[in-house]
């Protein structure tokens, strides 16, 4: 479960995050949403670590600071950065190792054949390309087998067969009881999957909404009309 | 360290490997031997001419790289600032179950193969040039490596992962450094109004007592003298202030409590810092790491079409930026037309060398100081310069009038205060400052040149030397012209051989430059 209670950041004079509130439960596949300087990237940088705030973040109960919570969180950025001199392998070994995850060779191997990495195992870090290396970056997250997992826009760069592989994963996580996070822009991608959708502007959760409450209304619709903004093909007069 | 250990062992035969298997390292590597070898040869002849070829000389040496290196570390880490973390590390590091002490001992040790390196440099030209005893440079290996970079990880662990320190502490544990320095200067100061400025008095003051008791810097030193000099009572009890000091700050880093609070403060710096990076690989100089660059309000007359859009891009882009068409290029060029003059002034003339001593300053200038390639370089990397509908040639003047604009700037400077103290004639000027910005455009095109010769198997280090070694084979023709005109007509028309020489090997440059320039656009 992950827990975002309180959460209020400042840069400066500028209020970026203010008394953000929500909960994903286990099993649940969250969605953040929100336009450009909502305050989403905020947020999600809180709850993977690298942002000092004020408030708590708990996942499966612990505080998300703490090294125990860590162990179970795995987390997706929206720009992959790998290590120059790493190999393919050599980021998941690091990983299996910083995570002290118990994993196997086949499981390993069924990773990389998922997505499609298994011949690029060898190839260095600066050999890929940006697709590739978003697909690196979730085998890592997935390789540790996180209890709550934080994606941010992860289907960017990805060719369609493996955006159809990741909903796959994500859907199988949320099966195994694994809390999952996305935060995105593309509406579509997401359709599908979600459970739970919070809409965020200026730094608020304006809104947060179970699937199984507002049945048939569409995701895109549903932002819109919380956002205040205006669809474009309304706009349009289509 | 089991996931950090496997992650700097790995990154670093990784990167051994791949630059083994680059030509350019081997070339490197034999530029560095040779510099190794060289340049001590040349300081051990100056040591040995002013007296400085004993321990003392070597005790002098890392006094003086004590001053400037114990007082900028303790700014750096209290700032959060001087340990470098790329963006992998964000992505990978930070958010992973490892305690963000080991973070922080993780990119401190990333220098310490250098660090080592170094040491072990400096031990053996210790023996050579300063005539130390090997078990002395051993002991002095020993604490350089291991305790001085353990005590130097302990004060990083205390101010750069800190959470109790709050800003305000943090500004005057650097006012403290400041002070530190100050305290040293004034020392300094002291000593050269006992003794008068010269070598020995520099000598003397480095070695004195006084400078190593100053707490924190002076106990570092007197430790240093100790096991390069042998034992007095100051570098005794300098020394045992360092114990103290050493163990104090050990005990205060193991039990301090972090818990990643100086990440975000990490990731700003790295954002900077591969920003500052990308720019400089660019040629753009004016990036400070940790200064936003500022741009004021500006506006320019759009005149023209096609390639004249780059120019007055350009235009407005040095008018927004805070010096306008004014950069570290310019500042250089004054302080050696400055320099120029009053070497003249000093040494009352330059014999029969007069007339070049200002091309042989700007060639040395602009060969070894100016960026590979600015603005032009950017223009190049630039998918809209090609897609600009207009002709090569137009574009090239174009991309590199306001460049060379900045070199006629920097050429005055550099040529008119020598040239008037010198009383040189108004054709010696001018010719002068054509050199300049003969040899500055020579440059810019040169780097085309490189880009035809070398394409993508020599890389971007390939693409820089064969950049110098084109230039430097002009300079080579420029003086074969100049011995020419010597040899048939003086002064003067020396100039004038050196400066058609120059145009003409830039004009095939520029003509080659263009071709690359159609080919990239038709590719």
């Amino acid at each position: 479960m992950l827990e975002v209670i309180g959460l209020s950041k400042k840069y400066g004079k500028t209020l970026a995050a203010d008394d953000v509130n929500f909960a994903v439960p286990d099993g649940k596949i969250g969605i953040l949403l929100g336009p450009n300087g909502a305050g989403k990237s905020t947020v999600i940088k809180s709850i993977a670590g690298l942002l000092r705030y004020q408030g708590a973040i708990r996942i499966q109960g612990m505080d998300a600071r703490s090294l125990e919570a860590k162990k179970c969180f795995a987390y997706v950025p929206e720009l992959p950065y790998l290590y120059d001199a790493l190999t393919v392998r050599e980021h998941i070994e690091f990983i299996i190792r910083a995570y002290g995850a118990c994993v196997s060779e086949d499981e390993i191997g069924e990773l990389f054949e998922r997505f499609e990495l298994a011949d690029k195992q060898d190839k260095l870090g600066n050999e890929l390309s940006k697709g590739m290396m978003q697909k690196v970056s979730i085998c890592c997250a997935l390789v540790i087998k996180p209890k709550v997992i934080l994606l941010d826009e992860p289907m960017v760069g990805l060719d369609p067969m493996a955006i159809k592989e990741l909903k796959g994963v994500i859907l199988d996580l949320a099966g195994q009881g694994c809390t999952v996070l996305i935060s995105t822009h593309m509406l579509e991608m997401v359709k599908e999957l979600w459970d739970v959708t919070f809409v965020m502007d200026k730094g608020h959760i304006l809104g947060t909404y179970a699937r199984e409450s507002v049945a048939d209304e569409d995701l895109e619709a549903l932002f819109f009309s919380v956002t205040g903004q205006a669809k474009p093909s309304d706009q349009d007069g289509r | 360290m089991g996931a950090i250990g496997f992650l700097y062992r790995k990154v670093l035969i990784n990167r051994v490997k791949k630059a083994l298997g680059k030509p350019v390292t081997y070339v490197y590597l034999v530029f560095i031997m040779v510099y190794c070898v060289m340049v001590p040869y040349s300081l051990k002849m100056v040591a040995e001419e002013f007296g400085g070829d004993s321990p003392q000389g070597m005790a002098a040496l890392l006094t003086l790289l004590a001053f400037w290196l114990i007082p900028g570390n303790l700014i750096a880490y209290a700032k959060r600032r001087g340990l470098v973390y790329r963006n992998s590390d964000v992505h990978f590091l930070f958010p992973a179950p490892l305690s963000p002490k080991q973070i922080l001992i993780y990119a401190y040790l990333r220098t310490l193969f250098v660090q080592v390196l170094l040491n072990l440099f400096a031990v053996i030209w210790g023996g050579i040039m300063f005539r130390v005893d090997i078990w002395r440079l051993a002991l002095y290996f020993l604490f350089a490596v291991l305790i001085e970079n353990a005590l130097e990880a302990g004060v990083m662990l205390l101010l750069y992962g800190s959470e109790r320190l709050q800003e305000k502490s943090r500004r005057w544990i650097v006012k403290g450094a400041y002070g530190l320095t100050g305290v040293l200067v004034c020392m300094g100061i002291y000593s050269y109004l006992q003794e008068g400025l010269s070598l020995q008095m520099a000598m003397n003051f480095l070695n004195s007592d006084m400078v190593q008791m100053v707490p924190v810097a002076g106990w570092y030193i007197a430790v240093v003298h100790l096991l390069l000099t042998g034992p007095t009572v100051v570098s005794v009890v300098g020394t045992v202030c360092y114990g103290v000091l050493f163990a104090g700050v050990l005990v205060c880093a193991w039990r301090m409590k972090c818990t990643g609070a100086f990440y975000e403060d990490a990731i700003k710096f790295a954002e900077d810092y591969e920003e500052v990076l990308n720019s400089r690989r660019q040629g753009d100089t004016q990036k400070r790491l940790g200064k936003k660059q500022k741009f004021g309000k500006a506006h320019v007359t759009w005149k023209g079409y096609g390639a004249k859009a780059l120019f007055y891009r350009q235009l407005l882009e040095y008018k927004k930026s805070r010096y306008f068409i004014f950069d570290v290029n310019t500042l250089v060029a004054a302080i050696g037309g400055v320099g120029i003059a009053y070497l003249y002034l000093q040494g009352g003339g330059f014999s029969e060398m007069e007339p070049f001593v200002i091309p042989v300053v700007s060639a040395y200038i602009i060969f070894i100081f100016t960026a590979m390639g600015g603005k032009w370089a950017k223009e190049l990397l630039s998918p809209y310069t090609y897609m600009i509908p207009d002709s090569p040639f137009r574009k090239l003047v174009n991309a590199t009038a306001m460049q060379l604009v900045q070199s006629v700037v920097n050429g005055i400077l550099i040529t008119v205060p020598g040239a008037i103290v010198m009383g040189q004639s108004v054709w010696m000027i001018l010719l002068d400052i054509v050199v300049y910005v003969a040899l500055y455009a020579n440059k810019l095109y040169a780097l085309a040149v490189a880009e035809i010769v070398t394409g993508s198997t020599l890389g971007k280090v390939g693409k820089q030397m064969m950049q110098m070694f084109l230039q430097g084979t002009t300079i080579f023709m420029a003086v074969m012209g100049a011995l020419a005109g010597m040899a048939f007509g003086g002064e003067l028309l020396a100039c004038l051989f050196m400066v058609l020489f120059l145009i003409l090997v830039t004009l095939i440059f520029m003509l080659i430059a263009m071709f690359n320039f159609y080919k990239m656009e038709t590719a």
